[in-house]
């Protein structure tokens, strides 16, 4: 048998591949206290022990709220579907709300969007760091230059656009307790400040606003998106102070320099 | 070319748990080993936590995702993430494992075994010998625990390893407890392993403690070190003389302090050993 044979041949025992009667036994030695089939299962138990105890990892809420034995078994199907592609294990369970989604884990349909909330704070976790400017950095605008200049946002920020709150799911969870939630259309800002992930809902004005300016919008469109409210000057003034607070910006782009 | 062995003392293994110690104060041992794949991001904590550890200590890359004995190519994106850590940490050391954990683009996450032939040795060293060029640096591979044999392996592990070694001018990473769990399973003497690794290659060991599945022992990282695995690194003392240890424990970890008091054995272990009447400590 050659090497590669041999590979095929212990992962697909490993995994429950089709294997023809007798090609373990043929393979690998067995003892009377220890069959071969016995110990290939050895391998098979810590493959996927290792990978829900990942998973289970990077989705607490997800596995409070399903439990250890639903957990598991959701686990089972996902490996299935979307086998470790990455050397990081830590990356295994990034097309986990996808499936979740497409596949809903009993009678919870809002627990897609929990996964994506908890797979965006895992990401947001490992974004690079970059230093966030303070509000003197917008003063130094002209009054001519701020309609067309840009914000650069750090990296270890995202907005997510979800079909139910997965943020009152993640509390009930941390918390110990919680149901499933109703659909209702949720923005969430999810951030890093040191080594702290944060996440907070936003309403629909501030959350196109911020669209926009991940976008890349200029500071007029951006605050174009607040005309509808009844201050619409101060809304976006305030807006824009607390995505600087909050340590979300890394630079104001002047017009012209890109 | 011989193997660079720098005595880097008595350490332990960088655990999530622990990081908070790490941050606060300086790191209580020798060295740390940190498990490379945890530490690729682009940021985050992790990565804060081992740049302030590397300037408290020497750090030692400890891989498990190389993969260097599977029949599929080595994956660019591993060893161009590796080489950027390597860069950035720079290490005392690189480790990884003797075994394969790839198949068709899928991880498996686990150290699977190899047959021990001449085809899998050839196979092997020619691939450390990759890795090394493009570190620009030695490699050290590490015996895993082994649970099941291969009927068409003609060498033992210990055999095996040590050729490797020869072929491909690179390290071992003794793991005192993988031995003697492998030994358990698979029915060998681990004092004849133990003698047959070329001293002169074993660049750090492995100190950890397995758990007794009845039916087998598993290599769970979850327990001290225990006493038939400090006797046998006894034995490889008073083979070597002074060596850099390392002590995991990565399920149930317990509070630093207890880990840490480990490493402390280990060097009494060793210093009780290098005064041994008739041995001239190294």
């Amino acid at each position: 048998m050659t090497l590669a044979e041999a590979q095929a041949l212990f992962h697909a025992a490993m995994t429950d591949g089709e294997l023809p009667p007798g090609a373990v036994e043929a393979c690998f030695v067995g003892t009377s206290r220890l069959s071969a089939q016995d110990r290939i299962a050895i391998h098979a138990d810590m493959w996927f022990a290792r990978q829900v105890e990942a998973l289970r990892t990077e989705f607490p809420a997800l596995s409070a709220c399903l439990g250890e034995q639903r957990f598991a078994r959701l686990c089972r199907g996902y490996l299935r579907a979307h086998p470790s592609d990455h050397h990081d294990i830590g990356r295994l369970g990034r097309h986990l709300p996808d499936f979740l989604r497409r596949h809903p884990a009993g009678e919870r349909s809002d627990l897609g969007d929990l996964a994506e909330l908890e797979w965006t704070r895992s990401e947001v976790f490992f974004e690079s760091k970059a230093e966030a400017i303070g509000r003197k950095a917008l003063s130094t605008l002209r009054p001519d230059e701020f309609a067309r200049a840009r914000l650069r946002f750090v990296p270890a920020l995202r907005l997510l656009s979800l079909a139910h709150p997965a943020h009152e799911a993640w509390l009930g969870a941390v918390r110990g307790g919680g149901g499933g939630k109703a659909p209702a259309r949720t923005e969430l800002a999810v951030w890093r400040a040191g080594h702290e992930v944060f996440h907070a809902p936003l309403d629909r004005n501030e959350a196109l606003a911020l669209r926009a300016a991940l976008g890349g919008a200029a500071l007029l469109d951006v605050c174009a998106r607040f005309a509808a409210v009844d201050e619409p000057v101060t809304a976006g003034f305030v807006a824009l102070a607390s995505w600087i607070d909050e340590g979300w910006v890394a630079a104001v782009e002047r017009p012209g320099l890109g | 070319m011989s193997l660079a062995r720098p005595a880097l003392g008595h350490g332990i293994g960088l655990r999530t748990r622990h990081f908070p110690e790490f941050l606060a104060e300086r790191t209580p041992v020798d060295w740390v080993e940190a498990l490379s794949e945890n530490f690729m991001a682009a940021g985050g904590r992790p990565l804060d936590v081992l740049a302030k550890v590397r300037r408290d200590v020497p750090v030692v890359l400890h891989g498990v995702s190389l993969s260097i004995g599977s029949v599929e190519p080595l994956s660019e994106r591993y060893l161009s993430d590796l080489e950027r850590l390597v860069r950035r940490i720079e290490p005392a050391l690189v480790s990884d494992h003797l075994c394969w954990g790839t198949h068709r683009g899928q991880y498996v996450h686990d150290l699977l075994p190899l047959p021990l032939t001449e085809e899998a040795l050839d196979h092997v060293a020619a691939r450390v010998r990759q890795v090394q060029d493009r570190l620009g640096r030695q490699l050290l591979l590490e015996n895993p625990s082994g649970y099941i044999a291969f009927r068409d392996s003609t060498l033992s592990e210990w055999e095996f390893l040590a050729e490797l070694s020869r072929r491909a001018d690179c390290g071992v990473l003794l793991d005192v407890n993988n031995i003697y769990v492998s030994s358990r399973n698979l029915g060998f003497d681990p004092v004849d392993y133990l003698e047959g690794i070329p001293a002169e290659r074993i660049g750090y060991v492995h100190l950890a403690g397995h758990t007794d599945k009845g039916r087998f022992l598993l290599d769970s990282h979850a327990a001290p070190v225990p006493e038939e695995v400090w006797a046998l690194h006894r034995l490889l003392l008073r083979r070597l003389g002074r060596v850099s240890t390392l002590v995991e424990w990565d399920d149930e970890v317990p509070p630093l302090d207890e880990l840490v008091a480990q490493s402390h054995k280990a060097a009494e272990i060793e210093a009780e050993v290098l005064e041994e009447p008739g041995r001239l400590a190294s």
